[in-house]
C-alpha cells in the first residue's frame, strides 16, 4: 500500500532574491510503500538531512508537495503540523536528543504527554515497548547515567511509542560502536517486521545500509540511483560499495 | 591579533549579553555614587546638622548598600563567566594559554567596568539633585528652597576607587575560573548534571517548622518580649527559608512528579522536570531573593506606614492644631493678632476650665488588687456634656458629639487603659463600681475615645449637664488646687493649613514658649516626627528600590544564562511535535515559579514582620481598634508595587528567554 508520495520537492536555502541561493534539493519525486525499510545514502552535503527534515515536517519545501496516507502534508498549518508530527512521525537522531532534565522514562512518554494521553495508556505502551527494547531496568535513570547505546535505544523507544506511520532516522548509528550499532539496526529491523512500521534511515555506513530493503542514493539534491536488496546479502553489500565509490561519499 | 582588539570585538559580538551586564554594573555604580553624593550634599548636611544620629544612620546605610552591591556584582559576574564557558574553552582549545585568556577577560571587564563607571556616575550626578530633593521633601515639613546642581568630587573618587578595585577582582576571578576547570569539563558543562537534589521530607518539615515557629513568635509575642525575640525570629525564618529552597521545594517538586495524571501532561512534564533540574543551582539564589524581598518590603512598608501615620498620629495624640493652658489674660490677644498678621484662617477656638472632682469612694481597683484610683492622690477631670461637645467639635479627630443620661457618666479612654488585652477587664471594673459623691452616685456606663481632652489628667469623665450643675452646687467639683490657686484654663484652636503654617507657628512659639503652663502645636509635633521618620522612610524606599532592581535583575541573569543552555532542548521538543502554544505555556511554567515563589515567600515573611512592627510601634501610634489591619492595608499598597515591578521583570525575562530558545 502506498504510504508516502513525494512530488517534485525542491528546497532552496538563502534569501529569495539574495545572491547566495543554494538549491539543496532539486525536484525530487519518489514513493514509499507501507512497511518498507529504506536507506538514504549520499555524499556529505548532498541533501539527505534536508530531505528527512522536510518529510518529518520540521522544515518546509520551497516547491512541490508530498502526501502521507493520501493527505497533503505541505498544506497543513503550523498547529496541524505539530499534531501530525506527534501522531505520524517518529524521529531518531544521531545525537539521541534526549532531554537531560528528564529520566529515560519521562523522555520516552513525552510525545504521548504532549498529546494528552491517559496515564494508564502511557504506562502500558511503555511497559510493552520497553520490554521489547530491553530497557525496562534503566527507565528511571537520567540520560547521562546510561551509555550511548542505551540512550539511542531509549530514543528509538520514544520514536515508537506513538505508533507512528513512519520512522525517520538520521544516522542513528553514527555515534555508536559497531556492536551497539548492530544491535540498533537489528532492533530497527525487528520493529519494521513486527509492527510493520515504515522506516527511512539516512546513513553513511555501508554495513548499516545493508539492513535496508531498498537504498536511495542522492547526489547534489537529486536521486541518482536506487538499489534493491536481493536474496544475496553479500551482493547487495558489494553493489552499495560500488555506487558509493562513484559518489565518493564512502566513510568506511 | 592584539588582545585589546579581540576584547573589543568580543564585546561587540556578545552585545546582547553585555547589555544587561553593563546595566547591572552601571546601576551599582549609580547607587553607590548617589549615596555618597547625598551624604556630602551641603543642603542635606545643612538640613540635618543638628542631629548626628541621622548622619550616622545614613552612613551605616551606605555601608549596607555597598556590601550588598558587592555581593550582587560577584554573583552576577560568576553567572556571566559561566555563560561564556564555551567561548572561553574555544580559545583554550585553539592553544591560547590560560594566562592570555585571563588577560583577555581582564581587559574586557575593565573596558565594560570603566564605561559603567562613567555612565553610573554620570547618571548619579544627573539624578543627585532629584534624590536630595526627595530626601529633603519627605523629611522636612516645608522644604521650599532650591537645591543647586552640584558635582561632588569627593563622592566621585570615593565611588570610583572602590569600584576600580572591585572590577579588578572581578576581572581576575575569571582567571581563577578557567584555571580551576579542565578543558573537557568546559565542554561538558551543559551535559553534566548539576546534581539534582531530590529533597528530603525531613528538611521540608524542619524548614516549615522553623518558619512556622518564627511566624508564631512574631504573631503572638507581646510588646514586652518581642524586642528580645527579634533576633531568634530572624534566625529561625532565614534558616528556614534557605532549608526550604535547598531541601523542601525539591521534595515538593518530586511529589508533584508522583502525581502522574497531572505530571504526565506535556507542559507540566517539561516545566517541572526542568525546574527540578535547576533547583540545586538556583535554590540559594531564590532563598536569598526571598529574604531580601522580605527585608525590602518590610523596610518600605514600615517607612510608608510611619509616613502615612505621622499626621494621624499627631492628631491622635494632640487632638488639636494648637492648645495651651494658663496665661490667657495676657497672651490670648497676642495669639489672635498673630492669626491676623500671618493671614491664617481661624476656624474656631474655645476656652474652658480644667476642673477636678474627687469621688468619695475608697480605693478603686480592678482585678481585686491593682488600684487605679486612690482619693488621697488621684482625681478625675470632669466636663459637662456641652463643654465636652464643644471640645470635640474643635478637635481634628473625628468624634461625634455625645449624649449622656442623668446619673450616668462617660469615661474617656486614655493611654493607661489602652493596653491591648487589658482594656476589657479594666473597663468592666470601672463600670462595676459607681462613683460616690456628696448627694448622689453616678455610674460609668460608656466610654469615649478622646484621650486628648484629658489635658494632663489620668482619669476623665463627662457628665450630664444637670448632674454637673448639681455637683458644682454641692461643692464636689473643684476649681482651685490645695493652695487655693485656680487651675489653669485651657484654650484650643482649630485653623486651616495648620501643618503648613511654619511662619505662624514660629511666631506662636515665640509668644507662648515659657509664658504658659503648657502648650503644644500640631506643627511642632508633626515636624519633629517627620524628621525622625522621614529619614527612616527615605532609607526604606531607597533600599527597596536598590534591592528590588538588583534581585530582579539577578533572576533575569540566571534565567537568560539558563536559556542559552536550554535552547537545544526546545529545538528537540519542537521536532517531536511541541506546537508553539504548548511552548509558550512551557516557558511560562518554567519561569513563573522562579519569580513568583521567592516573591510570595518574601511578602509572607514581611506580613509577619509587620505584625512585629505593629506590636512594637504601630499599636501605640495608630488609634484604630485593630492597628494591624491598618498597617496591612498600607503595606498591601507597597507589596502591590513590589509585585508589579517584579512582574515587569518577569515579562522582560520571558520575552528575552523566548527569543533565545525560539
Ligand atoms: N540552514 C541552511 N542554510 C543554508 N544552507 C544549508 C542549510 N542547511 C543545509 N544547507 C546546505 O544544504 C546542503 C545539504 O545539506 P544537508 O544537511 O541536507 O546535507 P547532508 O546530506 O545531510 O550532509 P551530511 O551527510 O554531512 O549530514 C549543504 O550543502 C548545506 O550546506
Ligand atoms: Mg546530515
Amino acid at each position: 500500500m502506498l504510504l508516502l508520495k513525494v512530488e517534485n520537492i525542491s528546497k532552496i536555502y538563502g534569501t529569495k532574491r539574495g545572491a547566495k541561493q543554494y538549491e539543496a534539493l532539486k525536484r525530487i519525486s519518489f514513493e514509499v510503500h507501507e512497511g518498507e525499510f529504506i536507506g538514504v545514502m549520499g555524499a556529505s552535503g548532498s541533501g539527505k538531512t534536508t530531505l528527512l527534515n522536510i518529510l518529518g515536517s520540521i522544515d518546509r519545501p520551497t516547491n512541490g508537495r508530498f502526501m502521507l496516507d493520501g493527505a497533503d502534508i505541505t498544506a497543513l498549518n503550523k498547529r496541524q503540523l505539530a499534531q501530525h508530527r506527534i501522531e505520524n512521525i517518529g524521529f531518531i537522531f544521531q545525537d539521541y536528543n534526549l532531554l537531560e532534565t528528564m529520566t529515560l522514562k519521562e523522555n520516552i512518554i513525552l510525545p504521548l504527554a504532549l498529546h494528552g494521553c491517559k496515564v494508564q495508556v502511557m504506562e502500558e505502551r511503555l511497559r510493552k515497548l520497553g520490554g521489547d527494547l530491553g530497557i525496562l531496568s534503566i527507565l528511571d535513570k537520567y540520560p547521562y547515567e546510561v551509555s550511548g547505546g542505551e540512550q539511542q535505544r531509549a530514543a528509538a523507544c520514544r520514536a515508537l511509542i506513538t505508533n507512528p506511520k513512519m520512522i525517520l532516522a538520521d544516522e542513528p548509528t553514527g555515534n555508536l560502536d559497531s556492536r551497539s550499532g548492530r544491535a540498533l539496526l537489528e532492533l530497527l529491523t525487528q520493529i519494521n517486521r513486527t509492527y510493520g512500521t515504515t522506516i527511512l534511515m539516512v546513513t553513511h555506513d555501508v554495513f548499516a545500509a545493508s539492513y535496508c530493503q531498498k537504498i536511495m542514493f542522492i547526489r547534489d539534491g537529486e536521486i541518482y540511483h536506487e538499489l534493491y536488496a536481493g536474496d544475496d546479502k553479500q551482493k547487495f553489500f558489494d553493489s552499495i560499495i560500488d555506487v558509493m565509490s562513484v559518489l565518493g561519499g564512502e566513510k568506511q | 591579533m592584539k588582545l585589546t582588539t579581540l576584547a573589543v570585538r568580543n564585546i561587540k559580538r556578545n552585545f546582547s549579553k553585555y547589555v544587561m551586564y553593563f546595566f547591572t554594573l552601571s546601576f551599582s555604580v549609580f547607587t553607590v555614587y548617589s549615596f555618597r553624593a547625598l551624604i556630602q550634599n551641603q543642603y542635606v548636611n545643612a538640613a540635618m546638622t543638628y542631629d548626628v544620629r541621622y548622619r550616622t544612620m545614613l552612613a551605616a546605610f551606605g555601608v549596607i548598600i555597598f556590601v550588598f552591591v558587592m555581593f550582587f556584582l560577584i554573583s552576577s559576574n560568576a553567572s556571566f563567566i559561566r555563560a561564556r564557558k564555551k567561548e572561553i574553552s574555544m580559545y583554550s582549545l585553539f592553544g591560547m594559554s590560560n594566562g592570555k585568556i585571563g588577560k583577555l577577560l581582564f581587559t574586557e571587564t575593565m573596558f565594560v567596568g570603566l564605561a559603567a563607571l562613567v555612565v553610573g556616575i554620570g547618571a548619579g550626578v544627573f539624578f543627585s539633585k532629584l534624590i536630595a530633593m526627595i530626601l529633603l521633601d519627605i523629611t522636612l515639613a516645608e522644604f521650599t528652597g532650591d537645591i543647586a546642581f552640584t558635582i561632588t568630587p569627593q563622592g566621585v573618587y570615593l565611588t570610583a576607587i572602590p569600584f576600580l578595585f572591585i572590577f579588578c577582582v572581578m576581572g581576575l576571578s575569571g582567571l581563577r575560573v578557567i584555571s580551576k576547570f579542565e578543558l573537557v569539563d568546559l565542554f561538558k558543562a551543559e551535559k553534566v548534571s548539576e546534581g539534582k537534589s531530590k529533597g528530603s521530607i525531613l528538611v521540608l518539615i524542619l524548614s516549615l517548622t522553623l518558619i512556622g515557629t518564627g511566624y508564631y513568635l512574631a504573631a503572638t509575642s507581646g510588646s514586652d518580649v518581642i524586642i528580645g525575640a527579634a533576633i531568634p525570629i530572624l534566625i529561625l525564618v532565614i534558616v528556614g527559608t534557605y532549608l526550604f529552597f535547598w531541601g523542601g521545594l525539591p521534595k515538593v517538586l518530586s511529589w508533584m512528579k508522583k502525581r502522574k495524571t497531572k505530571y504526565y501532561r506535556g507542559q507540566n512534564l517539561i516545566a517541572v522536570s526542568a525546574l527540578a533540574h535547576r533547583m540545586r543551582s538556583i535554590g540559594s539564589t531564590m532563598a536569598t531573593i526571598a529574604v531580601l524581598s522580605a527585608v525590602a518590603t518590610t523596610a518600605v512598608a514600615t517607612g510608608f506606614n510611619l509616613y502615612q501615620n505621622i499626621e494621624r498620629n499627631t492628631y491622635g495624640i494632640l487632638g488639636y492644631d494648637l492648645y495651651f493652658y494658663g496665661g490667657q489674660e495676657e497672651l490670648l490677644d497676642d495669639v489672635f493678632s498673630a492669626f491676623e498678621s500671618y493671614d491664617v484662617e481661624l476656624i474656631g477656638d474655645y476656652t474652658t476650665e480644667r476642673l477636678q472632682v474627687k469621688p468619695k469612694n475608697n480605693i478603686l481597683a480592678f482585678d481585686g488588687n491593682v488600684e487605679y484610683y486612690n482619693p488621697e492622690q488621684d482625681y478625675f477631670r470632669v466636663y459637662s456634656q456641652s463643654v465636652c461637645n464643644e471640645l470635640l467639635a474643635l478637635s481634628r479627630v473625628n468624634s461625634k458629639p455625645i449624649q449622656i443620661k442623668e446619673g450616668e457618666a462617660a469615661y474617656v479612654r486614655s493611654f493607661w487603659s489602652n493596653v491591648p488585652g487589658m482594656t476589657e477587664e479594666i473597663e468592666r471594673a470601672i463600670m462595676a463600681e459607681p462613683l460616690q459623691f456628696s448627694n448622689q452616685e453616678i455610674r460609668v456606663t460608656s466610654f469615649l475615645d478622646a484621650s486628648f481632652i484629658s489635658f494632663g489628667a489620668v482619669h476623665t469623665i463627662v457628665l450630664n449637664d444637670a448632674d454637673f450643675t448639681e455637683l458644682m452646687a454641692a461643692g464636689d467639683i473643684m476649681g482651685v488646687d490645695s493652695s487655693g490657686e485656680p487651675f489653669d484654663q485651657v484654650t484650643v484652636f482649630k485653623y486651616n493649613n495648620a501643618l503648613k503654617a511654619g511662619k505662624f507657628n514660629r511666631k506662636v512659639n515665640q509668644i507662648l514658649s515659657g509664658n504658659v503652663g503648657k502648650y503644644r502645636s500640631a506643627y511642632n509635633h508633626y515636624t519633629e516626627s517627620l524628621e525622625t521618620f522621614g529619614l527612616v522612610c527615605f532609607i526604606g524606599f531607597f533600599m527597596s528600590v536598590v534591592f528590588i532592581l538588583m534581585t530582579a535583575s539577578l533572576l533575569y541573569f540566571k534565567q537568560i544564562m539558563a536559556a542559552e543552555e536550554e535552547r537545544h532542548q526546545y529545538e528537540m521538543l519542537r521536532k517531536i511535535g511541541m506546537d508553539s502554544q504548548v511552548e509558550r505555556r512551557v516557558i511560562t511554567k518554567r519561569l513563573l515559579p522562579v519569580f513568583f515563589i521567592p516573591l510570595v515567600i518574601g511578602i509572607l515573611h514581611s506580613i509577619f514582620a509587620m505584625k512585629t512592627a505593629d506590636t512594637i510601634v504601630f499599636s501605640n501610634m495608630i488609634a484604630a481598634e485593630n492597628s494591624y489591619l491598618v498597617v496591612l492595608a498600607f503595606s498591601g499598597i507597597m507589596y502591590g508595587i513590589y509585585a508589579i515591578v517584579y512582574g515587569v521583570f518577569y515579562f522582560i525575562t520571558k520575552r528575552q528567554y523566548t527569543r533565545i530558545v525560539g
